[in-house]
């Protein structure tokens, strides 16, 4: 040893990276991502190998030739959103559009802002609420592709919140629930097993990458919620459990309203984040032109997050 | 449930690799330099010569100002130098070279073993605390004397030893709660006595459980003895760093909140560390100024059998003591004078030990050397991990920016300085590094307008 090193406290660092981060949550959407792929076969396998590889790919083509920066795909982010745009989308989605897709999601939502950490809103659903305003049939499209199970083949026609946007509750009576759990009757590739994403949850929980109160208080307001109009009419209003666990309600509440960037800082401000995506949602669809909500409300409360993190703070020591 | 601090705080691997090593005694080197800024506030006046001849124990240096301490010879020898010298930080600051010759101790200075129980009256306390050059060795290095005479109208409802040792690689304060537990606790007993016998409580983390027991069953056999022990006790902590902080620690055992900008006393808290209680006992039961410690000697790069726990005397060269365990580690590139989280990287081994000395830890470059800063993900991990209920990720935005009114309106001047959010963060954004310099800017802007407000 020659010199000695010397630099401010603290001396070491947790393992924890960016990185290591964003890696987890690429984990923790594994199990959804075999289900669809299992349930839908080959195209979904294309969507997903699309839309990861153009996010990807973009990402590093933007730093590297248009902002002329280090490349940051290294951290995962660009997977992370890449795999959630698939799971987002109909496997029976073009590749074209997949890529329109990837391009707002990526060059719109995310590098435009400066890069991970400086967007606004969650870029996998910018990118999903673009195609779905563009491509209003082709995103609403959930005919059956060959899955990799023989025996079980892909429902088709409309999704549950389709259903009832049309045909009201009479249109989804005979629903069982159990069956919605493990392997849903149609939606897009990551609203079909309950099952899958709520292991998810439970690996980032675990993991200490996120913390419950986003999700949580999702859950408890569209439960609360449309517990309330449900038993005020039933007949009207769809009950608590279906609101729960069909469209994009699970994958959203643990996946795309837990990005750290879009969402606020402290617990307090994360619950009122949650409240009001929860109510957001449920508005929409009951009272909405759109069957599902869970996209709007999200990228709406992401246009909070600055005021609530300006409200809601955490409690300082020794001060009121 | 063990009780803990409220806000914050994180668990690294609290990494006690030398937590079974006996304190051995660190041989006296042919010269020592001792530091005339040993404690916090004005740094001693030196009293002695080039040439002049000295006892171990005598004084060399005289408090030079209200919160200040006596400074005094850790060996017996003749004074070849006085004047400055870089210490561990790279400071100059006065010391004074000794020769060593002999081990001769000055008169009064009672060196036997014997367990002395007999608690004075508060006067002498005091006044053998201040002579005896005692200051707090938890890390602040704050005068003992004045911390034990609270402000007029200010009653103390708790005294609070701190033997959380939080900070992780450190042992020294767990070897002395093992070897020397009788004179902590008498220490313990004397400060109390002194603030009017508050309630005493002995806070121990519960990664030390043999601490734990071992201090409790001396309390236990001390109370049978006398009534000076009663109203001791012992209280294991859930393990979470910083413990050890004065504000956290008082939050943890009592559940008052130090108000910022405030002291302890001003909760009605007085907290010593558990080596400052040691020194409180040599100092007023044995008339020992305070010219030994104990250190950890420490590392994951250091090998077992080279592991260390030294008593030594003050002014012993650092590079004296890294050739006692055999030389640097070849892998290590930063050498720590305290723990990980809080202690200062040495950046010369010419510089010599204080009395606050508690580690040298060697770390190697993948633990230490600090990776490439990359974007905040606005994860909010900094603002997790604060004790202090600080937003880190947004002090270090206003400290960018210069936003010196926003910073003070976040309470950037109640930081202190932990390191949470740095080791925490995901990004390796240098954010202590940063919100350091703006705390210092603002708690000048601050002390401006209160002076300024008095005229």
């Amino acid at each position: 040893m020659n010199k000695l090193l010397v630099s401010p406290s603290p001396h070491i660092h947790t393992k924890t990276s960016t990185a290591s981060l964003m890696r987890d949550v690429v984990i923790a959407l594994l199990p959804a991502v075999v289900v669809s792929v299992l349930f839908y076969g080959l195209s979904e396998l294309i969507v997903l190998g699309v839309s990861i590889a153009s996010c990807v790919l973009l990402e590093y083509l933007i730093t590297r030739y248009m902002l002329k920066r280090p490349s940051t795909i290294c951290d995962w982010s660009a997977v992370v959103t890449g795999v959630l745009l698939a799971l987002n989308l109909p496997a029976t989605s073009p590749w074209w559009m997949v890529l329109i897709g990837a391009v707002v999601a990526i060059g719109v939502a995310k590098m435009t802002f400066g890069g991970l950490g400086q967007n606004v809103f969650n870029p996998a659903l910018v990118g999903r609420v673009f195609l779905l305003i563009s491509f209003p049939v082709a995103m609403t499209d959930w005919s059956a592709t060959k899955g990799f199970i023989p025996g079980i083949d892909a429902a088709s026609g409309a999704t549950p919140l389709g259903l009832y946007s049309e045909g009201g509750v009479e249109a989804i009576s005979g629903m069982n629930y159990l069956h919605t759990l493990f392997l849903n009757i149609g939606g897009s590739a990551g609203e079909i097993s309950a099952i899958a994403i709520l292991a998810g949850f439970v690996y980032l929980l675990a993991r200490r990458v996120i913390r419950p109160h986003v999700t949580l208080s999702i859950w408890i307001t569209v439960f609360v919620f449309s517990g309330i109009m449900w038993l005020i009419d039933p007949s009207a209003y769809t009950d608590p459990c279906f609101n729960l666990l069909t469209g994009g309600l699970l994958l959203g509440s643990v996946f795309m309203a837990t990005d750290y960037v879009t969402s606020p800082m402290s617990p307090a401000g994360g619950i009122v984040f949650g409240v009001g995506i929860g109510l957001i949602t449920m508005l929409i669809r009951y009272f909405g032109a759109y069957p599902e909500g869970m996209s709007f409300a999200i990228l709406i409360m992401n246009s909070t997050v600055p005021l609530i993190n300006k409200f809601f703070k955490n409690k300082k020591f020794g001060r009121k | 449930m063990k009780k803990t601090f409220s806000i914050g705080g994180i668990h690294p691997n609290d990494s006690k690799i030398s937590s079974d090593c006996k304190i051995n005694v660190l041989p006296v080197p042919s010269t020592v330099c001792i530091s005339m800024a040993q404690h916090l506030g004005a740094p001693a006046n030196p009293v002695v010569a080039a040439g002049d001849k000295v006892k171990a124990g005598q004084v060399i240096g005289e408090p030079a100002g209200f919160i200040s301490a006596f400074v005094h010879s850790s060996v017996s020898g003749t004074v070849k130098s006085v004047g400055p010298r870089k210490d561990l930080a790279g400071n100059n600051v006065n010391h004074i070279e000794i020769a060593v010759e002999g081990d001769e101790w000055a008169d009064g200075i009672d060196m036997t073993e014997t367990i002395v129980r007999e608690i004075p009256d508060n006067e002498t306390i005091i006044s053998r605390i201040k002579a005896n050059g005692v200051v707090g060795l938890g890390g602040a290095t704050f005068p003992t004397h004045v911390k034990l005479c609270p402000p007029p109208g200010k009653k103390a409802d708790f005294l609070i030893l701190n033997g959380a040792e939080c900070e992780p690689y450190l042992t020294s304060d767990y070897r002395i709660m093992l070897e020397k537990p009788e004179q902590i606790v008498i220490g313990a007993a004397i400060m109390r006595q002194v603030l009017g016998n508050p309630r005493t409580i002995i806070g121990i983390e519960d990664n030390k459980p043999e601490a734990v027991k071992t201090m409790s069953s001396v309390v236990a056999k001390l109370k049978v003895l006398s009534p000076s022990f009663h109203g001791i006790e012992i209280m294991p902590l859930k393990k979470k760093y910083p413990q050890g902080g004065e504000k956290q620690l008082i939050d943890a055992v009592t559940g008052r909140q130090v108000k910022s900008m405030g002291l302890p006393i001003d909760v009605g808290a007085v907290v010593q560390n558990v080596a400052t209680s040691l020194a409180v006992y040599d100092a007023v039961q044995k008339n020992r100024p305070l010219v030994t410690n104990t250190l950890t000697v420490t590392g994951d790069c250091l090998p077992g059998d080279r592991q260390r726990n030294f008593l030594f005397r003050i002014g012993t060269p650092l590079s004296f003591i890294v050739d006692q365990i055999g030389g640097i580690p070849e892998e290590a590139v930063k050498v720590v004078s305290g723990g990980p989280m809080m202690g200062k990287a040495i950046s010369n081994l010419d510089a010599t030990t204080v009395k606050g000395s508690s580690s040298l830890l060697f770390l190697t470059a993948a633990q230490t050397v600090r990776k490439a800063e990359s974007n905040c993900i606005r994860c909010g991990k900094c603002t997790e991990a604060c004790p202090m209920g600080l937003e880190p990720f947004l002090l270090n935005k206003l400290a960018r920016n210069g936003m010196m009114e926003e910073l003070e309106e976040n309470a950037v001047q109640d930081c202190i300085e932990c390191g949470c959010c740095l080791y925490s963060c995901p990004a390796n954004i240098p954010l202590l590094d940063i919100i350091r310099i703006a705390k210092g800017d603002v708690i000048k802007i601050i002390r401006g307008r209160q002076a300024a407000a008095k005229k």
